[in-house]
């Protein structure tokens, strides 16, 4: 296996691939489910048009939003909830070019069942459309839906490729993976909890993205870092399999057992000299808006971004 | 929220249903959770088998084994073990059963062989089924159809179901944004082999009635090319002979998951609950269960850090304090008029070997089975 995210040469910050990833005009945001990829991907999306450059942030396919939707959160970033349906109408008329053509295609039911349930369809025409809207602002960050369903999204343009040998689809897949396989247009962010499952997928997700994406590897971001209590003699003192129950005995035991187990766990990562930005876990945000802990979680991440 | 079902503890649940489907989003800890519930049912005398679908075979690390695989693995003696560590450990008092009177399996099904399985069986003869198997859409359509792994779940569930070898089956469902979605796969699957739809693709070009088909074919030919177009037309033309018999497949997989035999259980944690809150997300699930006419048994609550009490020395590590204060506030509050069937607390660290999952096993009761020791103590 090889890794790559490690420090660079003349810059040895642990958090500067990180900063160097988010300088991209392309940002895709990904990781294991529940690690906080949507708030993480908004408040990069709002550090960064806090510093005026203009910012749209990308989700896809939120229930909680209208499909496409298009909103203004201030001057300098716009939220777009990225809907297939809509991406694959664009598409195809861009494509087809005669709108009677483009009406005859879309209305056709067996058309429409394709574009519906055809593997790869979907997550081709999303992943086109941000590709597509780059082009309009100074940064795209797209939050990528969790590790499995992500990793498909990027095959499937690769399957693409591979299954049609001609025609502009073909060439459409080629064009986009070329721009998300070069590391001064895109930049592959991924997210992490310090626990074992999470850590040992983000490496599973860095190994696949670097076979896809050779020359563009990913960078690392650690995610809700609990409050360190434990020196590094206490947790080498006292390692989580010596503990005979999975279990801790009150809040302070739990507060030191959970500090020496994300040391522990984080040796997935720091054994292997990765480099990675992180955010302490900000107590939750009871009462508060979604939004307020995005505020939060933007002003704990100045440090990070370029 | 409107009534409330009234859902029992895991023990009776398990006492009523065959089959336990466990759904829920990612990191929620459901793959452990549904084996330790399996564990429970062994405990009770059954012969439980946990099927959990998961490409990245998380289930053998939380197992300490080297490998899980599309053939039961049999974790029986490793149980019997823990059960006797276990009560040496607390004595006869314990409420242990003295001796192990269930079994205990586990299954990680291979999608690609399943579905392979699956082709065969449906297929009329051999040659057919190759046509299938040998076609580069079918290849693209098992790996990475979003609902591949789905329906090849409830497909292996209903098999294994058949065969009678197991008296308490719980299913583990891949993870997914909607912890439901994988009920809308078979759907989907349901609409691609309608008549309507695949019997144009099958019809040769001269036949086509419809000026319209005819040109919407034609566009998507120039599109994709022709090479795409000749696979597409092999693939539906195979998929056209197995059609009826995969229909009515599916229609006995609906008719098991709607039998009083199969409960659902929604897993979730108090932090992955959304900014919807948890009553809503629990309201969606009962929804769609109620569409679909299944049972619902009860929200499985994981990851909770409610049972933390302060220690009378406090003021230690007061960052901590107030993160793990903030955390079980949001429990309380996300669990309020929540119908929940299990609550199982925090761990302090991850599950290593089937005797890790033993204590969390024992952790479904309401309260902690025994005061867990502190760090000092070891082994």
């Amino acid at each position: 296996m090889v890794f790559f995210g490690q420090m660079r040469s003349s810059d040895t910050h642990p958090f500067s691939p990180a900063r160097q990833t988010l300088s991209r005009e392309l940002v895709f945001v990904s990781g294991k489910g529940g690690v906080g990829k949507t708030a993480i991907s908004q408040a990069i999306a709002l550090g960064l048009s806090r510093r005026g450059r203009r910012v749209l942030w990308v989700c896809f396919e939120d229930p909680a939003r209208p499909a496409g939707e298009l909103r203004r959160i201030s001057p300098t970033l716009s939220h777009f909830n990225c809907d297939a349906g809509q991406a694959f109408e664009e598409y195809a008329a861009m494509k087809i070019g005669l709108a009677p053509l483009t009406r005859v295609f879309l209305q056709n039911k067996l058309m429409r069942y394709l574009a519906k349930a055809a593997p790869g369809i979907h997550e081709l025409v999303l992943l086109g459309k941000v590709w597509h809207e780059r082009a309009n602002y100074d940064q795209v960050i797209v939050d990528m839906p969790s590790t499995g369903y992500g990793l498909a999204m990027f095959q499937s343009a690769e399957n693409f490729r591979n299954l049609f040998k001609s025609g502009p689809l073909a060439r459409d897949s080629e064009q986009m993976l070329a721009t998300f396989g070069d590391a001064a247009q895109t930049g592959l962010l991924i997210v992490a909890l310090p626990e074992e499952m999470p850590l040992q997928e983000s490496l599973e997700l860095q190994e696949f993205l670097l076979k896809l994406f050779p020359a563009n590897p990913s960078a690392f971001l650690l995610n809700r870092r609990f409050p360190r209590v434990t020196t590094d003699a206490e947790e080498a003192a006292s390692p989580p399999d010596s503990w005979s129950t999975p279990y801790a005995a009150s809040l302070d035991d739990y507060a030191r057992k959970r500090s020496i187990l994300e040391s522990f766990n984080l040796r997935a990562w720091t054994d292997r000299g990765l480099a990675f930005a992180e955010v302490p876990y900000l107590p939750p945000a009871n009462g508060k808006t979604f939004d307020a802990l995005v505020v939060e979680l933007a002003d704990r991440l100045e440090k990070v971004l370029p | 929220m409107s009534p409330q079902p009234a859902v029992g503890q895991i023990d009776a649940i398990l006492a009523r249903r065959a089959i336990l489907v466990t759904c829920g989003t990612g990191g929620v800890g459901k793959t452990t959770l549904s084996a330790a519930i399996a564990m429970r049912a062994a405990l009770a005398g059954r012969k439980a088998v946990v099927v959990t679908i998961d490409p990245a075979k998380r289930l053998a690390t939380s197992l300490g084994l080297d490998e899980l695989g599309d053939h039961a693995t049999d974790l029986t003696p490793l149980l019997r073990k823990a059960l006797a560590k276990a009560r040496q450990q607390q004595g006869p008092s314990s409420g242990l059963p003295p001796t192990l009177t269930g079994s205990l399996h586990a299954i990680i099904p291979d999608t690609r062989r399943t579905f392979e399985t699956f082709i065969r069986e449906l297929a009329p003869t051999e040659s057919l089924a190759e046509r299938v198997m040998g076609n580069p859409i079918f290849q693209i359509f098992a790996k990475e159809f979003s609902g591949a792994n789905e329906y090849m779940a409830l497909e292996r569930l209903y098999a294994l179901h058949r065969s009678g070898e197991y008296d308490c089956i719980i299913l583990d469902t891949p993870p997914s944004r909607d912890t439901l979605a994988f009920l809308d796969a078979p759907k989907l699957l349901v609409q691609f082999f309608e008549d309507r739809l695949i019997r144009w693709l099958v019809l040769p070009a001269n036949k086509l009635v419809s000026t319209g088909m005819r040109k919407a074919l034609g566009i998507l030919e120039r599109l994709t090319g022709a090479g795409f177009m000749t696979n597409l037309f092999d693939f539906a033309s195979a998929l056209f002979e197995v059609r009826a018999r995969f229909a009515d497949n599916l229609k006995a997989i609906m008719r098991l998951l709607e039998s009083p035999e199969v409960g659902f259980i929604m897993v979730t944690t108090p932090s992955s609950i959304g900014a919807a809150g948890s009553e809503s997300e629990v309201r969606h699930f009962l929804e769609t269960l109620g569409k679909h006419g299944l049972h619902f048994d009860g929200v499985a609550v994981n990851r909770t850090l409610g049972y933390l009490e302060a220690d009378q020395n406090a003021g230690r590590y007061p960052e901590a304090r107030a993160v793990i204060a903030g955390l079980q506030e949001k429990e309380r509050l996300a669990l309020t008029g929540v119908p929940v069937c299990a609550r199982l607390p925090e761990l302090a660290r991850d599950v290593h070997s089937v005797e890790d999952l033993f204590h969390v096993c024992l952790a479904f009761a309401e309260t902690l089975p025994h005061p867990a020791s502190g760090i000092a103590a070891h082994g």
